[in-house]
């Protein structure tokens, strides 16, 4: 039946495509070309996701390498740092052949030309550097260095010895005298012994008898080298496939050296930047509002004015499209059609194109496709006219460079044959490289000169053909697994082998805090409890289940607060209280005042005339905040601080929160805020969630979180990224005020929820840069739970100080004799510090994610690797409802947070935005870096130094039956797991045991340890180490 | 209690000697492979920076409380030919140090400027692989500085003058992983070796007008005339050379028209090397080197007119250019080059009037701390317009070229694109002079091929595909 049907499917389909015209189709070609830029919108508002979405459907070891071989970064990283990695234990060898084994399979048991097993090569190649280099570099190793005269020292004394030995044996026994011309196994053996005498005779033969054993171990590794260099003759040279090159830029630079898309991405990247710009210029683009397209040729259709030869004939041809209105799509299919691009070959020549200028594509990109996000929005179908224009100057680079180049002047359509006849050939790996390749093999493995010498041909062809398909890149997924395994049996044996602290049942803790799930406040609920031993945490998405637009009194726009996936559809506005508002008004209008004078002067700085009055009068002064800024920052901000508070004191406020239900939701007043339905929807849902529904403590914390720091043009990737990479605090105080109301109390008593009336909930904020703790509406608390509020808050003052104690052994500059106060001084200073740019480290330890009780991690020290998400399985149904909403937000947070550490860790300058002290604001939507280039993606390298890229192991505590429940029904979640771009585990809520996801399956995880090492607190464990440290039991 | 000259020699000494000595540790140990630690490279950064400052201060202390307007530092001659002893004409080269009311301020805003920086990279440069590299690279850039600003004679200024510029290339250059800083970096040096290559000469006219370098003897400054009541003693055609080429030195350096196209590319470099060299010091030197041979403006009027129009040519320039920056280190580079024209215009002017002399220095002194805060603030860019826009209550209003909205519209587009396009300057230097310099080069390579291959007989061209093509 199928059979039949497809081909008809197939006609029919291709029968619509023909019906569509080019245009159409090209605007396809364009979308699906695009799919490869880089998805990353405004910096402002960073948003964590996987850098390699565009292959998520592929599975991540695939896509990773094809990922890595489209976009020219590193799949993994360097061999050397896996090795460095060996070295130090972090890899073990045990878990190298176990991973190879689990690779390999069966076919790991095929011997190999008759010498050993595909998986014993493998092993000695992993376990043992095999170098390799130009012929030159090959040849100078040979003379000038040892290899000739000693092993080398990766093989073992018993493979030397047996090296010596039998060479020694084969020589006296076989060769000495019979020499090779009678010799008579294999065929042909006369020409490839042909060596044998001439090195008989540098080793003065005559005195065979007298050889010390240093020269039979010269004389072993000689022949031994002659017999691969002979052995490898017989196998064919092989040009190494050749990545298919489709643009002419790339031939022309292989052939003459010289990069056309220097000169168009020169006016590229100034044009993009000036049309995308939010307010960096005081002058816009003109004509911005009519398209790209529009505004390029109105600018550059003049034609006296540029110098640059290359560009001739362009305003002509500009002037051409504009006055016969060409569409933007029609010009590029002219100028496809006019460099020869087939419609086969659309999609990638475009992509490539993308490619060559992807941060600045991608950026019109997501603009484009998120006017709402910005102030200056573009219009729809920019990026069409991006190509268009990008073609038509690719056309005239092309042209010039290829006249002056290669002397070409024909038609572009033929350029590229034209210059495919005169590249040069790739280079074929030569004889000497893969004969040293065999040489160094051989040794490790104890392969005796005799033992190839009888080799035939077949099986110099296999061996060889074995060894250069396990290559740099193969090697390196291997060590990645073991770097994996090794961490993930760490994890999974400490969750295996951790003894459960439970509080005792039925009583209340004394406080109890919901905090957000991310994994830097997994060391803040941990000394929570050391400070507190009686108190209780809870982990939960940041956005405390209070998905809203948020307005604070002295902002000036509304901020989605809630995952990048949910929109948002509350307003929620901070507004001071009643008896202050008059107060209040008249700061805001002092506020203006002094905003619009320093916007002036801002701008005026800028300008001439102002410029000069102020630089010749003021100028001066401003050395003072200078130097008092960089060399004491953290005072100058206390005492800026203090100023700004004699200045304008900070009025009491109140959100805005309640809308009647016959209101619709809107950002205007009385359309502001949630019905008391939907409040008492959400505070169930942030209840159940985290399982909080009974024995609820006299004071409940929800504190969210954000980080502050200067001269960061990345903090917003510091931020919450459960709030769409914005500060937390407002969810977490409307959580807070929402569990307060006696309405919505009474409400949730009738769905089950019982909140005890002495119960009182605060609200609150922890600045992870600074670790300090806001808690909002103080003056709200019941005198009843005064003092019990004042002990709470002291504890977590103390907390505060011991989570940046242990921030500080990561940040190299802090000493590792810090007292908890000092420690507490350094971060503070970190955050004021115009100078630091590591103000914290991110998520650079994310790594794990624990969707369970608390009792199962309480008490373990996760080293602020694991983003800690409360749920109790008991408490949910057996389709998994809760478990589903709440890995609804893991996979693409968490998920895209570890991924996009992932890439910015194995390739910084690639796929990471490299190093932060070069980078530059453009447009105010990213960085360059230097005053041109493209625009940078991704993370710099002092956010994701420290980072060990693998990827997220999340465990769940719950069946596989739920799991796959909940797998069924969140199809994200479904791909990355099955394509493993996250590891997944299952724990079962009753037992300890622990099964992993694996090709579809849930198998049983036998743990590897049999204890865990124990320390009494976290200091004790963590006192003195800078590095990632082993998971410990906490408490003694 | 030493005499106060002795006081003046041995400070005026230390004021010299502490960057040479923070330059000689950083080099030597970089040089031997023993590379500092990054604490050690900032504690010696930070104290050779304080002590040289110190010294600073106490001469301008003295100066004042003693009421000396020209202190001069004699380091001697180190080359003397003598006339009468050879058939050579008489030759000397001193080094010589002067302290008066232009130096001073110059040198203490180095001072404070550098040493402010350096505590700043310490922190910014913190774990860079270049991080031993800078620091050599700002140590020979302060002495650079010292020396340029303190310089006695022609010869001395040429001294710091090139390790200012050796060292701004190489830093421009600072992440040589990727080919667009070292092509910048580049363009930088050579921009820069144009402009030396006129100072050299207006050394060498100097020595063969005086057969000396000193300025003391060309502007006619001494202790009885300081800084600036000289009136130099050329006239006519000479000082009418020399000058032209002092300015043209300075416009190098300085980024005035038509040098100004390296400035934006100055850019590449870490913050605090931007910051300090091209928004600060090293942009403002061309304008202190016009400061300092200021009587010669006065005594050749054509000289202060061309540095007026040079000057008010830059500003305007700069300012259109600025306006349309979408980039803010591009912003603030061309609001910077705007001021400097600024103050060029007003040295030009002092020539008239000669007060006008102390306002260019107050401008430069308070530009230069200005920009640089602006500078090393400027990654903080979006926090800041966030504030603003908090405080103000909605967005940032947007000064849509109100004044350009006069001009006829093919006019602005015009001038707009002219502003994006920086005033085609590098396109007119890659057509006009890079372009034929480098065919030029490139026959010559080729030439050369087709004679090697002669003469060695062979007859196999072993001119490069590429080349053979072109022919």
């Amino acid at each position: 039946m199928l059979e039949l049907e497809c081909p008809t499917i197939m006609k029919y389909c291709e029968s619509i495509e023909s019906r569509r015209s080019p245009l159409e189709r090209l605007k396809d070609a364009i979308k699906h070309a695009a799919h490869l830029l880089p998805a990353q919108g405004p910096i402002t508002v960073f948003i964590h996701h996987n850098t390699l979405h565009a292959f998520e459907q592929e599975p991540f070891f695939e896509a990773v390498e094809r990922g890595g071989a489209v976009f020219r970064c590193e799949p993994y990283l360097s061999e050397q740092r896996f090795r460095e990695a060996l070295a130090r234990g972090r890899i073990r060898f045990a878990d190298v052949r176990s991973c190879l084994r689990v690779s390999l399979g069966r076919s790991g048991e095929e011997r190999i030309g008759d010498l050993c097993s595909r998986f014993a090569l493998r092993v000695a190649m992993l376990e043992h550097p095999v170098r390799s280099g130009s012929d030159a570099e090959i040849s100078w190793f040979l003379m000038e260095t040892e290899a000739l005269r000693r092993a080398t020292p990766s093989a073992s004394a018993a493979t030397r010895a047996n090296l010596i030995a039998e060479t020694r044996r084969w020589v006296m026994r076989d060769l000495r005298g019979s020499h090779a011309g009678k010799h008579r196994s294999a065929r042909g053996s006369e020409s490839r012994l042909g060596w044998f005498p001439s090195l008989l005779e540098r080793f003065h033969g005559t005195e065979i008898e007298h050889w010390t054993e240093k020269s039979w171990e010269a004389f072993a590794l000689e022949s031994l080298w002659q017999i691969c260099l002979a052995g490898v003759e017989q196998v064919p040279v092989q040009r190494p496939a050749e990545a298919e090159v489709n643009r002419h830029r790339d031939l022309l630079l292989r052939v003459s050296g010289t990069d056309t898309d220097l000169r168009v991405n020169d006016i590229l990247i100034r044009f993009c930047a000036a049309y995308l710009d939010q307010g960096v210029s005081h002058w816009p683009l003109p004509n911005r509002d009519q398209g790209f397209f529009l505004s390029f040729c109105s600018l550059y259709r003049r034609s006296q004015a540029s110098p640059d030869t290359w560009m001739k004939g362009l305003p002509a041809e500009l002037a051409r499209l504009q006055d016969q209105q060409i569409s933007p799509l029609a010009s590029a299919l002219e100028s496809l059609a006019e460099l020869g691009v087939p419609e086969f070959e659309w999609e990638t020549y475009l992509s490539q194109s993308f490619l060559a200028l992807r941060g600045w594509a991608g950026m019109i990109h997501e603009v484009e496709m998120r006017a709402d996000r910005v102030a200056q929005p573009i219009r729809e179908g920019s990026l069409v006219e991006f190509v268009a224009i990008r073609l038509l100057l690719e056309r005239f680079a092309l042209r010039h460079d290829a006249r002056a180049t290669i002397g070409y002047d024909g038609p572009l359509d033929q350029l590229r044959e034209r210059l495919r006849a005169l590249s040069p050939p790739a280079a074929a790996t030569s004889r000497e490289q893969r004969a040293f390749l065999v040489f160094q093999i051989a040794q490790v493995l104890g392969w005796v000169p005799e033992q190839l010498f009888h080799l035939l041909p077949e099986d110099w062809i296999s061996l060889v053909q074995e060894i250069e398909s396990f290559g740099d890149i193969p090697q390196r997924r291997i060590f990645q697994q073991a770097y994996e395994k090794r961490f993930r049996d760490q994890t999974l044996d400490a969750l295996a082998l951790h003894e459960r602290v439970s509080l005792k049942p039925g009583l209340a803790p004394r406080f109890q805090v919901i905090t957000c799930l991310d994994e830097r406040e997994e060391s803040f609920r941990r000394h929570i409890e050391e400070v507190a031993p009686d108190a209780q945490t809870f982990g939960v998405a940041g956005f405390f289940a209070m998905a809203m637009y948020y307005r604070g009194a002295t902002d000036a726009h509304y901020v989605p607060l809630c995952p990048i996936v949910i929109t948002p559809k509350h307003w929620v506005e901070e507004q001071a209280e009643e008896s202050e508002e008059q107060e209040h008004r008249r700061q805001r209008r002092f506020q203006r005042v002094i905003g619009t004078a320093t916007h002036q002067a801002h701008v005026g700085s800028r300008s001439a005339a102002f410029g000069a009055v102020l630089a010749s009068t003021m100028g001066v002064l401003a050395s003072i905040p200078l130097v008092a800024r960089i060399l004491f920052p953290r005072l100058t901000s206390r005492v800026r601080g203090s100023l700004g508070r004699i200045m304008q004191r900070k009025s009491a406020t109140h959100l805005k929160m309640e809308r009647v239900p016959t209101c619709e939701p809107g950002s205007e007043n009385g359309h502001l805020g949630f019905t008391l339905e939907e409040m008492t929807t959400n505070a169930e849902r942030l209840l159940r969630d985290i399982g909080l529904t009974h024995t609820f403590s006299r004071l409940v914390l929800a504190i969210g979180h954000g980080s502050f720091s200067l001269n960061n043009p990345h903090k917003s990737a510091y931020d919450c990224g459960a709030c769409g990479g914005s500060p937390g605090a407002p969810n977490a105080r409307t959580a807070a005020l929402v569990l307060n109301d006696p309405r919505v109390r009474e409400r949730l008593a009738t769905r089950g929820i019982m909140i005890p009336s002495q119960t009182h909930f605060v609200g609150g904020f922890h600045n992870t840069c600074d670790d300090s703790v806001t808690l909002f509406d103080a003056g709200k608390v019941p005198p009843t739970h005064r003092e019990e509020f004042e002990r709470v808050r002291r504890e977590l003052v103390a907390c505060c100080e011991r989570n940046a104690h242990e921030r500080c052994r990561r940040f190299m500059s802090a000493p590792l004799t810090l007292t908890f106060a000092e420690a507490k001084q350094h971060v503070e200073g970190r955050s004021e510090d115009l100078a630091q740019t590591r103000p914290e480290l991110g998520h650079a330890t994310n790594a794990i994610c624990h969707v369970g009780r608390r009792s199962r991690t309480r008490g373990l020290f996760f080293d602020r690797r694991n983003f800690l998400t409360s749920y109790d399985p008991t408490q949910d149904d057996e389709n998994g409802t809760i478990l589903a909403r709440t890995m609804a937000a893991i996979f693409p947070v968490c998920g895209g947070i570890n991924l996009e550490y992932y890439f910015s860790h194995v390739d910084s300058p690639g796929y990471g935005c490299g190093t932060k002290l070069p980078h530059n604001i453009a447009s105010l939507l990213g960085v360059m870096d230097g005053a041109a280039s493209d625009l940078r993606t991704g993370l710099p390298w002092q956010m994701t130094e420290i980072h060990e890229p693998v990827r997220l192991m999340i465990i769940c505590e719950t069946t596989p039956e739920i799991m796959f429940k909940v797998l069924a029904g969140n199809p994200m979640g479904q791909a990355m797991t099955e394509n493993g771009w996250v590891q997944l585990a299952v724990q079962c809520p009753e037992t300890n045991a622990i099964r992993l996801f694996r090709d579809g399956a849930f198998e049983f995880y036998e743990p590897q340890a049999e204890s865990l090492p124990r320390a009494a607190t976290s200091v004790d464990w963590y006192r003195g180490w800078r590095e990632h440290l082993e998971f410990a039991e906490i408490g003694s | 209690m030493p005499d106060l000259e002795t006081t003046f020699y041995i400070l005026g000494l230390i004021v010299v000697i502490a960057p040479v000595l923070l330059m000689s540790i950083l080099g030597i140990t970089s040089l031997v492979d023993r590379k500092l630690s990054e604490a050690a490279t900032g504690r010696w950064c930070k104290c050779t920076s304080a002590i040289g400052f110190t010294a600073a201060a106490s001469i301008l202390v003295l100066m004042l409380a003693y009421d000396t307007r020209h202190v001069v530092i004699d380091l001697g001659n180190w080359v003397h030919i003598d006339e009468s002893a050879t058939e050579h004409e008489h030759y000397h080269f001193v080094f010589k140090f002067v302290f008066d009311r232009l130096s001073v301020p110059f040198l203490l805003l180095s001072y404070v400027l550098c040493g402010t920086i350096a505590a700043f990279a310490v922190k910014y440069m913190h774990r860079e692989r270049g991080y031993n590299r800078f620091f050599t690279l700002y140590s020979i850039f302060v002495v650079g500085m010292v020396v340029a600003s303190l310089a006695g004679t022609i010869e001395t200024l040429f001294t710091g003058w090139e390790l200012v510029g050796l060292s701004s290339a190489l830093l421009v250059a600072f992440f040589h992983e990727r080919p667009a800083p070292v092509r910048n970096g580049l363009r930088v040096w050579v921009v820069y070796r144009i402009s030396d290559a006129s100072l050299l000469i207006a050394a060498v006219v100097m020595h063969h007008l005086h057969g000396e370098g000193d300025f003391g003897r060309l502007l006619g400054t001494d202790p009885a005339h300081p800084w600036p009541e000289g009136h130099a003693t050329a006239s006519g055609g000479n000082a009418l050379a020399v000058g032209l080429l002092l300015i043209f030195a300075a416009a190098g350096k300085s980024a005035l028209v038509p040098f100004s196209g390296w400035l934006p590319r100055a850019m590449e470099g870490p913050t605090p090397s931007s910051a300090i060299f091209y928004g600060a010091l090293s942009v403002h030197l061309g304008a202190y080197l016009l400061l300092r041979v200021s009587p010669l403006l006065e005594a050749v009027p054509i000289l202060a007119i061309v540095v007026i129009a040079l000057g008010l040519t830059t500003a305007a320039f700069a300012y259109l250019i600025g306006s349309v920056q979408t980039d803010i280190k591009s912003a603030l580079t061309f609001a910077s080059l705007a001021q400097v024209g600024i103050i060029v215009t007003e040295i030009g002017v002092g020539a008239f009037i000669p007060f006008v002399w102390y306002v260019a220095l107050v401008h430069l002194l308070g530009h230069a701390c200005l920009r640089t805060l602006q500078f090393v603030r400027a990654p903080s860019l979006l926090q800041d317009y966030k504030t603003l826009e908090n405080a103000i209550g909605g967005r940032l209003p947007q000064h849509a070229g109100r004044s350009m909205r006069l001009l006829p519209e093919s006019l602005r587009t015009w001038m707009y694109r002219f502003a994006l396009e920086r005033g085609y300057l590098d396109a007119f230097l890659n057509e006009y002079i890079v372009g034929p310099f480098v065919a030029l080069f490139h026959k010559l390579d080729e030439l050369e091929r087709r004679w090697t291959a002669r003469l060695a007989g062979s007859d196999r061209n072993t001119a490069n595909p590429d080349v053979e093509q072109s022919t």
